[in-house]
């Protein structure tokens, strides 16, 4: 809008921009599938540990800040508040027996944001359905994958009867090592594969080992959430 | 079946070793069991493929270990023993008699006796045989048993110290009884009548093999008198080659402890089965032997015990009328006092009273005439082996004793007169002695040259004179003359006993040639009347391996049996006392000959060396077990279940660092040694901490303090628990009062009384500044009076102004701590302390003040931090900053005091003083 009052001070056209501002919505999902209860040693934390340990921090930070957050699905909406807090908390301690399991994008607040934690192992199907509902709404957002060092480096030998955590998946071998290059050629896939959602849906992807420090991983969550392509 | 030395008793067992290979490759061809492992990752592996079917084998070592280990118990099952009997040697069954000699002479070996009767036993337990053991010494009833019982009552079997008589070998052939058995005897070499018939009987009933040690027999025979020496003589049973053995005479030490007191080598030739030889030892090692042993045998045979035969003489001294009394170095009896003290027991009186004392020697020092009675019973005695020892004398050669015929008991005819030689009136100059003859008991005594004889008398030159000499002078003139009547003899010289004619009983030659006729003369061996009817009672005997062993109460034994009849369980060989002297009953008489024994050719003859059977079935199979074990373990760890090496090294080194009881001495040690190693200030525990602290950090500030201004540089102080800490190693014990300290103990009272004797110092601080000054004790004050009532502490007094404390390092006059001004109270000068003219103090007590009571507050005054700052205000402004100096000036007098004690109070400081007191 023409800004008048200062236009007509001098020759040149001043415009008037005005901001509105107003809380954001952001929707966060901690995988509660069984194959994040996975710990390789005993001194690393499991993976869905650090997920939860990091979808809390994010949630107080935002809440600080008087942003709206709440789960996806339609458990928890979006709500203000430090009360919002202990219902974040309550319900991300619920665990689910499933393998793998797909974020719900049920009630999806328009032009909010979405941070999806999870190992993505699991079928890419949902999560690619996921995302082009959410792009549809126009919801942002940031994928973080946690991986435990033991699947990225694949440190297993000799005759060896792999399972999932939740028991419904079985494989055996007879050399172990001989997998590992093959392994981590699929791995290298995936992560290729979740790169390539993201940049078609907008979203930004980020890596985390449970050995690396949760802080560092807190402080890149922070900044990919606030800046980048958000207007 | 026998390979090399080992023997297997099934060994078609070993052909499973065949199947060894097999087992190898079947092993190899076995993957190991896989592991079971969470991966969330395996969506990702799924329909992964294995690219070669070849499985992960076990490593080659793991396989090699479990293929020895199956091996080994192969092997062990096979019943591998070593050193297996010769295939020649028939597996006998049947009984099994062991029959020993058990006599003194089979002790010697006896060691290796047993392991041959051993391993025998150990044969027979295996193979199932029962067995009997007889000993032919002491022959009981056979009693098959099985071999085991046998073994454990192997330990009580010992060799007799008595020699297999002919009765004992009949008694073992009744004995023996009518089934068959194998017999194996174990002979001891000596031959005894009566063998030949045992061999027969035991022949009859089944095979006989003969153990015998090649060593020979040796026997040692009693002990002989010869001239002043102890002949030994030594016998064995076979003689097959030159040997020199070592005969060890025991005897009793001055201090009654048993001890070798000399040693003789002795010779075999290389056909000659005796050795003897000659031990001369001084008369006062003689009379303490009580045994000869050969050294290195450890039998009865070996060993003589010596009797009264070597005893000290007993030696009557009589001498004619003293007409000078009291000039004793002239009495002929003196010099005879001395010489036979240290040997001979000496007896004096009337000749008539010695007699029936029977003595061994009676020396007349000049008496010439005996009366009749007298003479006969001298003779009497003579006979029987009693020695006469004259001595010629003014009496003597003023007598017409053995003129004009040979006197019975002299042994020349004398000349009238004497010979004076070398006197005022005199030819010649005194004589010397010429060297003993041939067959003179003193043959062999050197001559000392300052012996002289300048008077003597003279001997008849009869025919019979020239063998009767035994020593003579130079120029021939016998002066020791001797004739033998009956078993005993004579001896005259013709000097006298004390040094007027001579100056032989002045020298050692004099107690020389007395020991040597002393103890010619021979004790005999009692004779039959002397054993008849009486009983001989044993005080020590011998066992099988000659030791002797108190005889307890064994019963006596008659006198003609002593001597006359063969050993055996109710004889012993030892000593025995009788109604006047002791006699040693020896294995070997002095005459008794040692034979060996001859078998027959027919009777196979071992010796002791067996090689036993040693069954090595358990030990393989124990081996194996322990591989299998590794080789768990070893599974184990390579399938990663196993303790990781951290948590296994860190058990180990828990279970290592498990406290023993010396650490904990240890660190009482290094707290004695940092105690004692510096000057150390000590304070006492009091439980409130905030004291503690405070009078820890006071005795650090005062430690600084110290070390800046004199020679005194403190370690860092110590807290003293009165009850468990020792006070000892502290020279200052600094105590704070408070109201609620705990009381110490009893003992911890009893220690600190000990401290304050011992030279400690005490400093009592009730911290109030005695508050309460007059009258009532404040608080603090009255705890300290409850807590210091069991001390041992002197009578106090405020300190004097000329008490050592205020002059040790500073002159001080008022020991302020955060208070000043108060009394500080120390042990009371003596009352009658009194000052010296021109000096400027008393001489007060000398040693340190045991205690020190004051309530200034040293400790907080002191007190610094790590950064050096003062913890507690004092005062305020620059007084304060004075009264703290004066505070640090106290404590360094007061160690000083306690270090220094009153070295202050010497006069010689007394100039220096009065120059700075402005006197």
């Amino acid at each position: 809008m023409i800004d008048w009052r200062r236009s007509a001070r001098s020759d040149v056209q001043y415009v008037r921009q005005r901001e509105w501002q107003i809380a954001q919505s952001v929707m966060i999902w901690a995988d509660p599938a069984a194959s994040m209860r996975f710990a390789s040693d005993k001194n690393l934390p499991e993976k869905a540990e650090r997920a939860r340990l990091l979808a809390m921090a994010m949630a107080v930070l935002l809440l600080r800040g008087g942003e709206r957050v709440g789960l996806t699905g339609s458990s928890l909406p979006p709500r203000r508040g430090q009360a919002q807090l202990a219902r974040l908390a309550l319900a991300l301690m619920q665990d689910s027996e499933a393998d793998y399991t797909s974020p719900d994008m049920g009630g999806l607040v328009p032009h909010g944001r979405a941070l999806l934690i999870s190992d993505f192992m699991g079928d890419l199907a949902g999560l690619r359905g996921a995302l082009t509902a959410a792009a549809d709404r126009g919801v942002q957002g940031i994928l973080y994958q946690i991986l435990d060092p033991a699947e990225e480096v694949f440190p297993y030998r000799g005759r060896t009867i792999f399972e999932s955590v939740g028991g419904t998946l079985t494989h055996e071998t007879l050399k172990a090592n001989d997998l590992r290059a093959r392994y981590l050629e699929r791995l290298a896939e995936r992560k290729v594969e979740l790169g390539r959602l993201c940049a078609a849906t907008g979203w930004r992807l980020g890596v985390h080992h449970t050995s690396e420090n949760a802080q560092s991983a807190l402080l890149w969550l922070y900044r990919a959430m606030d800046g980048g392509t958000m207007a | 079946m026998i390979l090399g030395p080992i023997g297997f008793t099934t060994p078609w067992l070993l052909l499973t070793l065949v199947a060894l290979p097999i087992l190898w490759i079947i092993l190899r061809a076995v993957p190991p069991t896989p592991i079971r492992r969470r991966f969330p990752g395996v969506a990702l592996l799924l329909g992964l493929k294995d690219e070669d079917s070849v499985t992960d084998r076990t490593p080659w070592w793991l396989l090699l270990l479990r293929t020895i280990a199956v091996a080994a118990v192969i092997a062990g099952l096979a019943g591998p023993v070593l050193n297996p009997r010769a295939e020649g040697e028939a597996r006998a069954t049947g009984p099994l008699l062991i029959v020993t000699d058990g006599s003194w002479a089979s002790a010697r070996d006896w060691r290796e006796k047993i392991a041959v009767i051993n391993g025998l036993l150990a044969e027979a337990g295996r193979a199932g045989r029962p067995v009997a053991l007889m000993r032919l010494s002491d022959p009981e009833e056979l009693e098959f048993q099985a071999a085991e019982s046998w073994r454990s009552r192997l330990a009580g079997l010992v060799p007799a110290p008595w020699a297999v008589t002919p009765a004992m070998m009949e008694r073992a052939a009744d004995l023996l009884g009518e089934g068959s058995f194998e017999t194996r005897w174990l002979s001891d070499g000596l031959a005894y009548d009566g063998r030949e018939d045992l061999l027969v009987a035991l022949e009859a009933r089944g095979p006989v093999t003969v153990h015998e040690s090649p060593r020979p027999v040796l026997a040692l025979r009693p002990a002989a008198m010869t001239d002043g020496q102890i002949v030994l003589s030594a016998a064995r049973a076979t003689a097959n080659g030159p040997r020199d053995i070592m005969v060890a005479a025991h005897g009793l030490d001055p201090a009654g402890v048993l001890r070798v007191l000399a040693t003789l080598p002795l010779q075999f030739d290389a056909t000659a089965t005796e050795a003897s030889g000659a031990l001369s030892l001084p008369p006062e090692l003689r009379a303490r032997l009580t045994s000869f042993e050969i050294a290195g045998e450890e039998t009865a045979g070996s060993v003589s015990l010596t009797d009264d035969g070597l005893k000290r003489r007993e030696v009557a001294l009589i001498a004619g009328r003293e007409d000078r009394e009291g000039l004793e170095l002239l009495s002929p009896l003196h010099y005879l006092h001395q010489a036979f003290a240290p040997s001979a027991d000496m007896l004096d009186g009337a000749l008539m009273d010695v007699l029936p004392a029977n003595p061994d020697v009676i020396v007349l020092a000049d008496v010439a005439t005996l009366s009749g009675a007298e003479e006969a019973a001298l003779l009497d005695w003579v006979n029987g082996g009693g020695m006469l020892l004259r001595f010629a004398g003014p009496r003597v050669a003023a007598s017409d004793v053995s003129r004009g015929e040979e006197a019975p008991l002299m042994p020349v005819r004398l000349r009238a007169g004497g010979r004076t030689v070398g006197g005022a009136m005199s030819w010649g100059e005194p004589k010397t002695l010429a060297t003993f003859p041939e067959g003179s008991p003193f043959q062999g005594l050197v001559i000392p040259g300052d012996v002289t004889v300048s008077a003597q008398v003279m001997a008849q030159p009869d025919p019979t004179l020239a063998e009767r000499v035994i020593a003579q002078l130079t120029d021939g003139t016998p002066l020791v003359t001797r004739k033998r009547i009956g078993a005993g003899q004579v001896v005259l010289f013709h000097v006298t006993a004390n040094a007027e004619w001579s100056t032989l009983p002045l020298s050692g030659l004099f107690v020389q040639m007395l020991e040597r006729l002393a103890v010619a003369s021979s004790v005999t061996p009692p004779d039959a009347t002397e054993l008849a009817g009486s009983t001989w009672q044993p005080v020590e005997v011998l066992d099988g391996f000659g030791k002797l062993m108190d005889a307890g109460a064994r019963p006596g034994v008659a006198g003609e049996r002593l001597l006359a009849e063969a050993l055996g369980p109710d004889l012993l060989p030892g000593l025995y006392e009788g109604p006047e002297r002791r006699v040693a009953r020896n294995v070997i008489a002095r005459d008794d000959m040692l034979a060996p024994v001859a078998w027959p050719e027919r009777i196979p003859v071992e010796g002791l060396e067996r090689a036993a059977e040693m069954p090595l079935g358990g030990w393989l199979l124990a081996a194996a077990a322990l591989l299998l074990t590794v080789d768990i373990l070893a599974a184990l760890a390579l399938s990663g279940r196993l303790w990781p090496m951290r948590t296994a090294i860190g058990l180990l080194l828990a279970v290592l660092s498990l406290g023993t009881p010396d650490r904990v001495m240890a660190q009482d040690d290094t707290r004695a040694i940092a105690a004692t190693a510096e000057v150390v200030l000590a304070h006492v525990i009091t439980g409130n901490s905030a004291l503690d602290d405070t009078a820890h950090s006071g005795l650090i500030g005062l430690g600084q303090v110290l070390s800046f201004r004199t020679s005194v540089e403190p370690a860092e102080p110590i807290a003293v628990d009165l009850e468990t800490d020792e006070l000892a190693f502290y020279p200052i014990l600094y105590w704070p009062i408070s109201p609620d300290q705990p009381t110490p103990s009893a003992e911890a009272y009893v220690r600190l009384n000990a401290y304050l004797r011992g030279g400690g110092l005490i400093l009592f601080d009730t911290r109030d500044a005695d508050v309460a000054g007059f009258g009532a004790a404040s608080t603090n004050g009255a705890r300290l009076q409850r807590l210091a009532a069991p001390l041992d502490i002197p009578p106090l007094e405020p300190v004097p102004e000329d008490h050592v404390l205020t002059r040790t390092f500073y002159l001080l006059s008022d020991f302020p701590g955060r208070y000043t001004g108060r009394p500080v109270w120390v042990e009371s000068a003596p009352p009658d302390a009194e000052r010296i003219e021109g000096m400027p103090f008393r001489n007060l007590n000398d040693g340190v003040t045991p205690v020190v009571i004051g309530g200034n507050d040293w400790a907080a005054a002191w007190a610094v931090n790590d950064r050096g700052d003062f913890l507690f205000p004092v005062g305020r402004g620059y007084t304060g900053e004075r009264q703290r100096e004066l505070a640090y000036r106290f404590g360094i007098n007061l160690v000083m005091h306690v270090l220094t004690g009153n070295y202050k109070s010497d006069q010689v400081h007394v100039p220096a003083l009065l120059e700075r007191l402005g006197q």
